[in-house]
């Protein structure tokens, strides 16, 4: 070993210097009594608590260890039907949000300019003043932006909106409303159905992210291990057509990787070789409503504009028409194009040729349960009924507005101008546990408790097969000095006039959950004892909420056989010859739309596919990038006709050559410390371009156009494939080259 | 080749022996500064350097000697949880409410509890976090306390009786037929 003086004394140094860093430590540890003793309490034993878990409106059941009343760990609930003891990476980051140092402690007032973001605190009375006075003043022109609501809480929200006058409008970026245009225009049910993967055996996926954010992916996780392996002589086997590869795609048997916005055309060319196969077991009335639909394209012209070879849609066919129970399932980025409805029709007609429609294994609905007591349910809107309302706005309609669990900021992109509903409103209130990029412009802040402090339910009686109604309950008592927005809105809406709903009439959201929940347990639990529902009432708080037997499959009405909507060609914003590459924003597995990115469980996360960490970044096709000079890690300029971002670039097999990739989720302007100024967002490029038929916005629409920037980007990956001169984790890399250079003197 | 000759070709050979002892020195003072820190920290992991200075002088000699309070009236979980818990301020003033002498020290008690502020102990016994130990099993298993904690009530000041390392555990485990397992405390 060539050991010299200098490398000799700067080793000795670093050595004694690291000794140093254990004595930084704070050795003294402190036993702090209680006060007054809680008899429930038992020091170092843990108390587990059923509830319901906040971070998606799936609404899974979890169990929650708490020890000395500080909720240290989640796990899923095994009794509850949805989720049947699993629970996925946002579930367990959910305590994140309880402890987060970024959460905002009490009511605030605005100090500054609006935007400034200086805030001062005020007292609830304060604060629940000023609120009733504006309300009092502009009565009839209030607008409250909310994200995803659930049973009593919708209802109470819903019942305050209709007292004060005012829409109450539901906006959550991952509802696909074209799936559910799609099958209200097949079936005629506004309900997204049950795709019964579990009992398939033969799952044709149209770009549907079932193992990544589809409705509750813990759900879809177990029905897709039941799928492959719950059945002792059969293997499922998935099949997903998408652009580009997601962490489905990566799991299923083939990957097709299909021209972006043709999936309609896809599953047309299927169609029209199963009309021709006379082994299908069609009844005559569905195969004649649909030459229409099939007929209409040559079969050579779909082989040209999906990419998909002739063969491969003769294979498709075959295996989907032999299969025992095949279903054909959409989303995704089939549903993010100008025709996603009209592409999820077309998806949806195979399974009607095939008649799996009510069969195990197949598309099903269920009978609608009796009871209405968790009525009144406000339905999402999409984005394009974002550009009506900022049309009201302008005209001066909605002078109060309210956000209640959203940031339409950060996940509309500003081609829809949803900033122009925060400049016209006199007055913006907001109930969010956090500063986020809309909550920054609010005059008053009375922010809600986070999950794990609240009470909730959770119905979701229309879906799946066995109903159920999840309960959670508080598991800690609330750290800072928030208020459960239902007990704002109560003590508000008794102040504000008479005619007070009913709903709205009780002291606090729990006597009006447990009103609620007295009337749904009165039609099965009740039996002769006075307090048969406090009895009841305590058994439903320990299992984490209702469930009801398993209900039948119900077959829809048929009525609606002529295809809903015709079959268009997506269309895409920018010139294809200013803008040669396809852009597709997705929603981050981890972080969502951005909702998860100042959990730095999530942030640590490694994306399945690329191990990136605590970034953002661009996905291109290595033969791509090779073909500009661009290298891993290399800054790129993505382009559109709408701005241009610099995000690091990932070289990634699995994306066709002509499309750019971008996770959704970073790019937060304020949103806590983890979250603030950390990559980009990437709707920012995005036109306002719009599904025909729902309205959903068209995310993956926008064209795109990259060139290198020469700068290198700053990325960080757990698997370090073709890294050159990249930052990497702990920078052995750097030490090493310093001590080989030192060595050299 | 003489004697002679071997040394002076030796000598003519340029090896540094200065260099020899700057090392040396270096290495001393860097090994020095090791070994105290790591000393320190070692002990740090189990705070037995800690001192029993605590906020209130609470003399286990007087009360579990002297009054024969027995061990699990005030450390009550001891024999249901893995900690046995140090005693509510309610339990302390359960008695201390009805005394009508008064101490400095018996005043200061006094003082936290009327503003309504816990006395924030000194700990003194802990194991690390990769050591999983229950009290309560141990209970079951009729070890005493005075068995790993020494007879406290003949000590005015608590000190660690014993020094809760492995190898002390392990002898203990040897003899009574614990379960010599890794996983049964390094879980």
């Amino acid at each position: 070993m060539d050991l010299r003086r200098r490398t000799f004394l700067k080793l000795a140094g670093a050595t004694t210097a690291g000794s140093l860093i254990p004595g930084c430590k704070e050795n003294v540890h402190q036993l702090v009594p209680y006060l007054l003793p809680d008899d429930q309490i038992v020091p170092g034993v843990a108390d587990w608590y059923a509830s319901v878990c906040g971070e998606c409106p799936a609404g899974c059941g979890i169990l929650v260890r708490v020890m000395e009343g500080r909720a240290k760990k989640i796990e899923g609930n095994p009794s509850h039907p949805i989720n049947r003891g699993k629970l996925c990476a946002r579930g367990h980051a959910s305590l994140q949000r309880l402890y987060n140092p970024d959460r905002i402690r009490g009511p605030l007032r605005r100090a500054g300019k609006r935007g400034e973001g200086r805030f001062e605190p005020i007292s609830w009375d304060e604060g629940i003043a000023s609120w009733r006075e504006r309300l009092q003043t502009h009565r009839g022109h209030a607008l409250m932006l909310s994200g995803p609501l659930s049973g009593t809480t919708a209802q109470v929200v819903k019942a305050f909106m209709d007292h004060i006058g005012g829409p109450l409008v539901i906006h959550d970026p991952l509802v696909d409303h074209a799936l559910i245009s799609a099958v209200d225009a097949r079936f005629g049910r506004q309900v997204v159905p049950d795709f019964d993967l579990a009992e398939s055996d033969y799952v044709l996926s149209f770009g549907a992210p079932l193992l990544e954010h589809w409705r509750s992916p813990v759900a879809m996780g177990i029905a897709y291990g039941q799928m492959r392996q719950g059945r002792p002589a059969v293997r499922g086997r998935l099949i997903q057509v998408e652009p580009r590869m997601s962490l489905s795609a990566a799991n299923a048997d083939r990957w097709i990787p299909i021209h972006p916005g043709t999936e309609g055309l896809l599953a047309i060319g299927i169609g029209q070789l199963l009309l021709t196969r006379q082994d299908t077991s069609t009844d005559v009335g569905n195969s004649d409503a649909y030459p229409d639909l099939f007929k209409a394209f040559d079969l050579n012209e779909i082989v040209r504009r999906t990419e998909v070879g002739y063969d491969d849609i003769e294979r498709l066919a075959v295996e989907f028409s032999s299969a025992q129970a095949p279903v054909a399932i959409a989303g995704g980025p089939a549903s993010a194009h100008t025709n996603g409805t009209a592409a999820l029709t077309a998806v949806n007609a195979l399974n009607m040729i095939r008649d799996r429609v009510g069969k195990p294994g197949g598309v099903r609905f269920f009978e609608s349960m009796n009871p209405s007591i968790f009525d009144q349910k406000e339905a999402p809107i999409s984005e394009r009924g974002f550009l009506e309302l900022i049309n009201e706005a302008d005209a001066g309609r909605f002078p109060l507005v309210h956000l209640h669990h959203c940031n339409p900021l950060h996940t509309i992109p500003p081609s829809i101008p949803v900033r122009r509903l925060f400049e016209r409103a006199e007055f913006i209130v907001s109930f969010n546990s956090f500063m986020d990029e809309s909550t920054d412009l609010a005059d008053l802040i009375l922010p809600d408790h986070v999950s794990l402090e609240a009470w909730s339910d959770h119905e979701h009686l229309d879906e799946g097969r066995v109903p159920a109604v999840g309960l959670a309950q508080p598991v800690v008592r609330p750290l800072y000095d928030t208020r459960a927005v239902g007990d704002v809105m109560m003590e508000v809406g008794r102040s504000i006039d008479e005619g007070v709903p009913e709903i709205l009439s009780h002291e606090t959201i729990r006597d009006a959950i447990r009103s609620n929940w007295e009337a749904l347990l009165s039609q099965r639990n009740r039996t002769n004892e006075p307090d048969w529902f406090e009895t009841a009432w305590i058994e439903r708080l320990k299992e984490g909420g209702w469930w009801g037997p398993a209900r039948g499959v119900q077959s829809p009405g048929q009525d609606r056989r002529s295809p809903g909507y015709e079959y268009e060609s997506a269309l895409f914003d920018g010139d294809a010859a200013e803008f040669p590459f396809y852009f597709y924003p997705y929603p981050s597995l981890a972080l969502g739309y951005g909702e998860g990115a100042n959990l730095p469980w999530l942030q640590e996360m490694p994306d399945p596919l690329t191990t990136v960490v605590w970034a953002t970044w661009a996905e291109i096709n290595p033969k791509t990038a090779m073909s500009r000079g661009i290298r891993q890690g290399d800054l790129i300029r993505v382009t559109s006709p709408h701005g241009f971002l610099d995000i690091p670039a990932v070289h990634f097999p699995g994306i066709r050559p002509d499309l750019i990739a971008v996770p959704i989720g970073q790019g937060h302007r304020t949103y806590g410390r983890y979250a603030a100024n950390r990559g980009v967002n990437p709707l920012a490029l995005l036109g306002a371009l719009f599904d025909r038929d729902s309205g959903r916005l068209a995310t993956a629409a926008t064209r795109v156009r990259i060139e290198a920037t020469g700068r290198t980007g700053s990325l960080t990956m757990i698997e370090q494939r073709e890294m050159h001169a990249m930052r990497d984790l702990i920078g052995i890399d750097r030490i090493n080259t310093w001590i080989r250079g030192s060595g050299k003197e | 080749m003489t004697t002679e000759d071997f040394i002076k070709r030796m000598t003519n050979i340029p090896f540094a022996w200065s260099s020899v002892g700057k090392a040396a020195i270096i290495l001393l003072v860097c090994g020095g500064v090791a070994l105290v820190v790591g000393l320190l920290y070692a002990s740090g992991a189990a705070d037995s350097s800690a001192q029993d200075i605590q906020p209130v002088s609470f003399s286990h000699k007087f009360h579990a000697g002297q009054l024969e309070i027995s061990c699990l009236f005030c450390h009550r979980y001891a024999h249901v949880s893995s900690v046995a818990g140090v005693p509510s301020m309610q339990l302390c003033m359960g008695c201390h409410q009805n005394l009508g002498e008064e101490t400095p020290e018996t005043k200061k008690l006094l003082g936290y509890w009327e503003n309504g502020t816990p006395i924030q102990w000194i700990r003194l016994q802990r194991l690390p976090d990769f050591v999983y130990f229950t009290h309560e099993m141990h209970l079951h298993h009729g070890v005493d306390c005075v068995h790993c904690h020494g007879r406290v009530e003949e000590m005015p000041h608590t000190p660690r009786a014993s020094s809760f390392e492995m190898g002390w555990c392990l002898s203990c485990h040897r003899q009574q037929g614990g379960s010599l397992d890794c996983l049964t405390c390094h879980k």
